[in-house]
């Protein structure tokens, strides 16, 4: 009976652990017959032209958004969205990459342009989109300057989930209160913070995490702006004197007291709503978090292109990142996917897309129905501006995390900024010894 | 125990030795791992972060063991034999009930800059309203391992309570007919007798500040520039953030060998003295 008792347990315990290791595993048996009917973007092997298919995404914030999304795209194409958002984006990124190796492959998810996404596609993850941009640059719905995001040794890969330019939002009471106007120059700028800093109200907005780099790339891009792509290519060194001017520059105006304590954990969105800070240096992906709070652009906050540092340069630099939104290269659906990235470019979508987030379109041909962002918009696109991509996709992500954490400790204790900056370009020539 | 012994080397030896594998290879998450030898170990024990981290997280071992469990062992003393003493312990329970990451959160609000904290001392009159409690170092590391007292404090106290009441009476009413009470009474009777129960506390405490994460996480992920950073954030780092799991899996080995080293040393020297008495 012992014997017996003791067998059975073991026999469950072994069947349990078994399935607990194939679980764990997941992975693909190869012979495609799982038999699950309701797979997306199939049914019984053969493809269908409607149904659900699974999206992930980093952006848990914006699942009300992607929604309204997935609702049109449902009503015009016949595909609907099965939204799973993270929060973390460090959980998420790695959650992505472990699907890889599953049968539940992501068949459509946002990720990030410049190193995360080299990585992918030198894996062979995700589906090539060439044949999207050429007709969408040809059909003018997608700006011919993004391709250079997505384009790895000449193919293209994924297709923006969207564009944001980087500004100053301000606040209007507070700006009439001391009987300011947005600026024109640098100086008129500085002018402001001066005011300001007189009064003890910050002028500017920052943190020691994760947009600890917001004013380094700000300073950087609006004063060298070839530096500033130079060291994103590992062509200039961090310790490059004018690097090194551009951090004096900002460890001068911190300790001017031009901006907030980096250790406060308000939300930005509500310490510029109180007029605790007068600006914020962030994507017009924000103007969804100060609607929320109900202020009203035009009448409680507005925004402005931040002037160049360098008054000599012939162009405004303005800060852009584009996020893309890719198709895995093995997922069951992969075709109904690019379908789907097809018709996410055009301009109806985006019209619904940018609407819905409060927020640019990278489609000139989308209708934005904020008036100042689709000004921006199309002020973006004009030869009076360059556009220089975003510190966070610019860099790669050994360097950018070295920088974040230099960055961080440097606005907490403004200093001599040469030990942060060596020990960015040790890491950066580590990084650029194995590309 | 078969049953047992599968399980447990199917949920613990396996990935424990996957992890180990990977800390002698280059791997980013994608393809297959490369086999770089003692390539990870090198560049950890070669960086100067890594310095940080084992300074943090030996104030963090030595911070729980004279915080939470010196006053876990007060509170415990103070109400095991006094009239409604549980009433008294409960309040200190109750944060025990909440996660660490609650525990974070709570205490951010408390310790940011112009936190409640800050805005408490100036309101008073109080000198410290200007310390930026969370920003400087090593002030950052001292106020998060006061969070964590704050939370593991009750647990502590219970548990000595219950090795309290189980002393015998007869030593203790044998030093009161000898005139012994208060400090005395402690020192020569209570301490000695409650020797295995500390042991345990300790015990678990070493391990549970070894691997500290939650709190300091949540409060200040480490920084600002690495600062407060702790081994198993250190782990976290350099797995999820930079997706080296190669060089995550290099320290996690070696905090895996340190928790098991102070663990056993500790627990040796115990038992030694205990045979010794």
């Amino acid at each position: 009976m012992t014997d017996r008792s003791t067998m059975t347990r073991f026999a469950l315990a072994g069947l349990t652990a078994g399935a607990l290791l194939l679980a764990a595993c997941g992975g693909d048996d190869g012979n495609g017959d799982d038999g699950d009917a309701n797979a997306p973007g199939t049914s019984n092997g053969e493809a269908r032209d409607s149904g659900t298919l699974k999206f992930y995404t980093d952006k848990a914030a914006w699942e009300p958004q992607f929604d309204r999304v997935s609702d049109a795209s449902e009503e015009q194409v016949g595909w609907d969205l099965d939204f799973t958002g993270y929060s973390d984006a460090d959980a998420y990124s790695a959650f992505i990459k472990q699907s890889f190796r599953t049968r539940e492959k992501p068949t459509l998810f946002t990720w990030h342009t410049g190193d995360a996404l080299a990585e992918l596609v030198d894996e062979g993850m995700v589906a090539p989109t060439s044949d999207i941009w050429a007709e969408a640059i040809a059909s003018g719905d997608i700006p011919a300057d993004l391709e250079q995001y997505y384009t790895y040794d000449g193919e293209q890969y994924c297709v923006p989930l969207n564009v944001a330019y980087w500004v100053l939002y301000y606040n209007k009471h507070v700006f009439a209160d001391h009987g300011l106007e947005a600026p024109q120059t640098w100086d008129d700028l500085m002018h402001i913070a001066d005011t300001l800093a007189a009064e003890g109200i910050p002028a500017f907005y920052q943190t020691n995490i994760l947009f600890s780099f917001v004013w380094f790339q700000t300073l950087l891009a609006g004063s060298d702006p070839d530096l500033y792509e130079a060291l994103g290519t590992g062509e200039a060194s961090y310790t490059d004197p004018g690097v090194v001017a551009v951090m004096e520059q900002w460890g001068d105006m911190i300790e001017a007291g031009y901006f907030s304590d980096p250790g406060l954990a308000d939300d930005p969105q509500v310490l510029l709503n109180n007029g605790d800070v007068a600006m914020l240096n962030f994507g017009t992906f924000f103007t969804g978090s100060l609607n929320e709070l109900g202020m009203v652009s035009g009448e409680d906050y507005d925004l402005f292109v931040i002037p160049n540092v360098d008054p000599s340069l012939d162009r405004t630099s303005l800060i852009v990142e584009s996020g893309p939104l890719c198709a895995a290269q093995e997922a069951d659906d992969r075709d109904q996917a690019l379908d789907y990235l097809t018709w996410w470019v055009g301009a109806e979508a985006q019209t619904e897309w940018a609407n819905a987030r409060g927020d640019v379109s990278f489609n000139p041909n989308a209708e934005i129905r904020d008036e100042r962002l689709a000004a921006l918009g199309e002020e973006a696109g004009t030869d009076e501006i360059r556009l220089v991509e975003r510190y966070f996709e610019a860099t790669p992500q050994p360097v950018l995390t070295a920088a974040l954490d230099g960055f961080g400790a440097f606005v907490t204790s403004p200093g001599d900024p040469m030990p942060i900056l060596e020990t960015i370009q040790a890491e950066a020539d580590a990084y650029w010894a194995t590309q | 125990m078969a049953p047992g012994v599968l399980i447990v080397a199917v949920l613990l030896y396996l990935p424990f030795l996957w992890t180990t594998y990977l800390s002698f290879t280059r791997y980013r998450g994608l393809g297959s791992p490369e086999w770089i030898g003692l390539d990870n170990y090198q560049a950890m024990f070669s960086d100067p972060a890594l310095l940080t981290s084992l300074r943090n997280t030996a104030l963090w071992v030595a911070g729980t063991i004279i915080v939470p469990v010196g006053i876990g062992l007060l509170i415990a003393v103070l109400t095991y034999n006094m009239r409604f003493g549980a009433w008294f312990r409960l309040p200190f329970l109750i944060p025990y009930a909440i996660s660490g990451v609650a525990v974070g959160v709570i205490w951010s609000f408390i310790l940011q800059s112009n936190g409640a904290l800050s805005q408490a001392l100036d309101a008073f009159g109080l000198p410290g309203a200007e310390s930026r409690w969370l920003l400087d170092a090593p002030l950052n590391t001292f106020v998060m391992i006061g969070a964590a007292a704050w939370q593991a404090s009750g647990v502590n106290a219970l548990l000595f309570v219950i090795g309290l009441q189980s002393i015998p009476k007869e030593p203790v009413e044998a030093a009161k007919v000898d005139g012994a009470s208060g400090w005395r009474m402690f020192r020569s009777i209570l301490w000695p007798m409650l020797r295995p129960l500390t042991t345990v506390v300790v015990g678990l405490s070493i391990v549970a500040s070894l691997k500290t994460f939650d709190v300091v996480y949540v409060m200040t992920q480490g920084g600002p520039g690495r600062s407060s950073e702790t081994l198993a954030i250190t782990m976290y780092r350099e797995t999820f953030v930079q997706s080296e799991y190669g060089q995550g899996g290099a320290v996690s080995v070696v905090l895996t060998v340190v928790t098991l080293a102070a663990s056993i040393a500790y627990l040796r020297r115990q038992l030694s003295e205990r045979r010794a008495l």
